[in-house]
């Protein structure tokens, strides 16, 4: 499974750099992905270091979905490639070290929670005991290893997702709008999680179209119509628009977008 | 394919059916329960109700075929009106009052033709009917001019001997009801796992696409060799229970006789059943809602019940469909499982030895084309 033969100009220099390069956890050169007329992704292309959180902010529609489908190799880029931890996508190997938790919860109602987290870790290769055990601790779910999941609330079971997604200890961790549907207070619980979880060297992927919570990713790409129109910390997005929030911020670089496209 | 993913994905494919009662009971009750009903149905059918209005305007000494015939008729228990007329005949018959005219022409000893007049809302019914008095038509016929009517007697190369009609109904009610059953079970559950998103997650992780397929087949097909173990044990066993207290005795299982090696007959339905769980992950590719995959039903498996000798013997269908009959999985199964049945076939057969390798072939093959269904939801 290859990508198409377009964009190879770029390869033999990143070859080269590629051994001592730990810089990027996660690489995107020249991607495109189009559905027929439609470029869902319209040329990204941007290096993300390991142990930061990074957000993708931009409106439903906007790209993000497909992108992370083209980072984790799930789809095949139109043109460009992606690469994670120095290794072209699709990369079969490389999936055992990536986590990825989808906008739906993904996960089996008619196992057990206990169940559910074995199954994802076995499927990664991880071991099924003590990974197990400190996934389900991590989002609070210990006590319910023996509960059906579809009897879980809809909190709970979004928790378990996110179980499912770290239950062996990936170095890259992409997360499809993880805290959709979640609660205030377990939107903290979560954010304290991915804290931890990069502070431990992870590198973090999220999407995101709720601005509010953006300003806690290491650093944002705001994304629209298939590109990545602006990149850098709240602050920083904040100072360069002359704006006081995230929202504001993000369209006025939609402006600028526009009239550039 | 690496066995501690594939043992993680057997084992989940049967937490998740075994923990799903409805399920569990589709494979294994309903089968039973529907094939013990039609083995009632056939055994023990009694003959339609029959009452005749006879209209016997034959003059002369042809008048006695009349007689004769009354008297035939009711020794067999059928009960007959004599009428004046044809017209009252039909409309005893249309007034429902009577099943079934019978009218003896003035011309019979000439030659004319005897008519007989039902209402025609129930072609299958009436036709039963019309078979008995045909009967007693002849033999009534025969009494009157005195020639003997030579008695049939019907033997076979292969079979028992009885006139069971679940001996030749069996094998294809056995191997239509696990594809049924198998390939319904496979298809909603892979639908869910592609519309649930865990096949986008499974997908995500190093599993491969052989392993999900194999995970499926093995997970599902041992349900589905206790399903064919059960239901063969239903249909050709009997076990007697004595007596007890007011009870009184009874059989279980429908005891239908085999010649055959039942093992044999296991590994037919066992190899067909593999093939239904690839087919029910291939389908699933198409459908978008559990509503369509029942909606292939009539796409998929109504025309291979029609095509394989299930209701209608495969040589006596029309000729431009015999191309079709060559393809349907079914039909080798059905087959396969007359053979063993009913003939007593074993491996040493090279009929029965195709059979099996073809459904092996469709098996695999099937199995391939489910596994290349599964990246290509790229959406």
């Amino acid at each position: 499974m290859t990508t198409s033969s377009v964009p190879e100009a770029t390869g033999g220099p990143e070859v080269a750099s590629r051994k001592g390069d730990v810089a990027a956890a996660v690489r995107a050169v020249g991607l495109v992905k189009r559905f027929g007329a439609l470029a869902a992704v319209d040329g990204m292309t941007f290096d993300l270091a390991p142990g930061r959180i990074y957000g993708l902010l931009g409106p439903n529609g906007s790209g993000k979905t497909t992108l992370i489908r083209l980072l984790t190799g799930m789809a095949l880029a139109t043109e460009g490639h992606a690469e994670v931890l120095g290794v072209r996508m699709p990369s079969r190997q490389t999936l055992a070290r990536i986590g990825y938790m989808t906008q739906s919860d993904g996960i089996y109602p008619a196992l057990t929670v206990g169940e559910n987290a074995r199954f994802f870790a076995a499927a990664y290769g991880a071991d099924t005991g003590p990974s197990v055990t400190a996934a389900l601790e991590l989002v609070e779910l210990a006590d319910r290893a023996k509960t059906i999941t579809g009897t879980l609330s809809g909190g709970q079971r979004r928790r378990l997702s996110l179980a499912c997604a770290l239950v062996h200890r990936p170095a890259v961790l992409f997360l499809d709008e993880p805290t959709v549907g979640v609660d205030p207070l377990l939107r903290v619980q979560f954010w304290g999680h991915f804290r931890a979880l990069a502070d431990g060297g992870a590198t973090i992927v999220m999407s995101s179209h709720v601005m509010d919570e953006a300003d806690r990713c290491d650093e944002l790409l705001f994304v629209r119509a298939g590109r990545v129109i602006a990149r850098g910390t709240g602050a920083e997005l904040r100072a360069q628009a002359g704006m006081d929030d995230l929202e504001a911020a993000f369209l006025a670089f939609a402006g600028d977008g526009e009239v550039a496209a | 394919m690496n066995p501690r993913r594939l043992r993680a994905l057997i084992s989940r494919v049967v937490a998740e059916i075994r923990r799903d009662r409805p399920s569990l009971a589709l494979l294994f009750i309903a089968p039973v329960v529907i094939t013990g009903l039609l083995t009632f149905i056939l055994r023990e059918g009694d003959t339609p109700d029959v009452s005749v209005a006879l209209a016997n305007e034959a003059s002369g000494p042809a008048a006695i075929v009349g007689t004769a015939l009354t008297t035939t008729l009711e020794d067999e228990g059928i009960t007959v009106s004599d009428v004046p007329d044809e017209g009252t005949a039909r409309a005893r018959v249309e007034a429902e009052t009577d099943s079934l005219a019978i009218v003896l022409p003035p011309d019979l000893a000439s030659g004319g033709q005897i008519t007989m007049i039902t209402l025609g809302l129930d072609p299958g019914g009436e036709a039963a009917q019309l078979g008995v008095v045909r009967e007693a038509v002849s033999t009534a016929v025969a009494g009157v001019t005195g020639a003997r009517v030579p008695v049939v007697v019907r033997e076979t190369i292969y079979g028992t001997g009885s006139d069971d009609p679940m001996v030749a109904f069996a094998p294809a009610i056995v191997a239509f009801f696990i594809y049924f059953f198998v390939y319904l079970l496979t298809g909603v559950s892979f639908l869910r796992e592609r519309t649930g998103g865990t096949l986008e997650r499974l997908m995500a992780t190093p599993v491969t696409r052989g392993e999900i397929v194999s995970g499926y087949t093995l997970g599902f097909g041992l349900f589905a060799m206790i399903q064919v173990a059960v239901l063969l044990a239903w249909a050709l066993g009997t076990i007697h229970v004595p007596a007890i207290g007011p009870l009184p005795e009874f059989a279980i299982g429908l005891g239908i006789p085999v010649v055959g090696s039942p093992l044999l007959a296991y590994l037919v339905v066992v190899v067909l059943a593999l093939g239904a769980v690839s087919l029910g992950i291939f389908l699933s590719t198409f459908a978008r809602t559990e509503l369509q995959v029942i909606q292939f039903i009539p796409i998929v498996l109504v025309p291979q019940f029609l095509l394989s000798g299930v209701l209608f013997p495969v040589n006596s269908l029309p000729e431009i469909l015999q191309p079709l009959v060559v393809i349907m999985p079914l039909g080798y199964a059905v087959d396969a499982l007359r053979l063993v049945f009913i003939a007593g076939a074993d491996l040493a057969s090279a009929a029965l030895r195709w059979d099996i390798a073809v459904l092996a072939v469709v098996a695999v093959g099937f199995a391939f084309v489910a596994s290349r269904t599964i990246r290509r939801e790229v959406v």
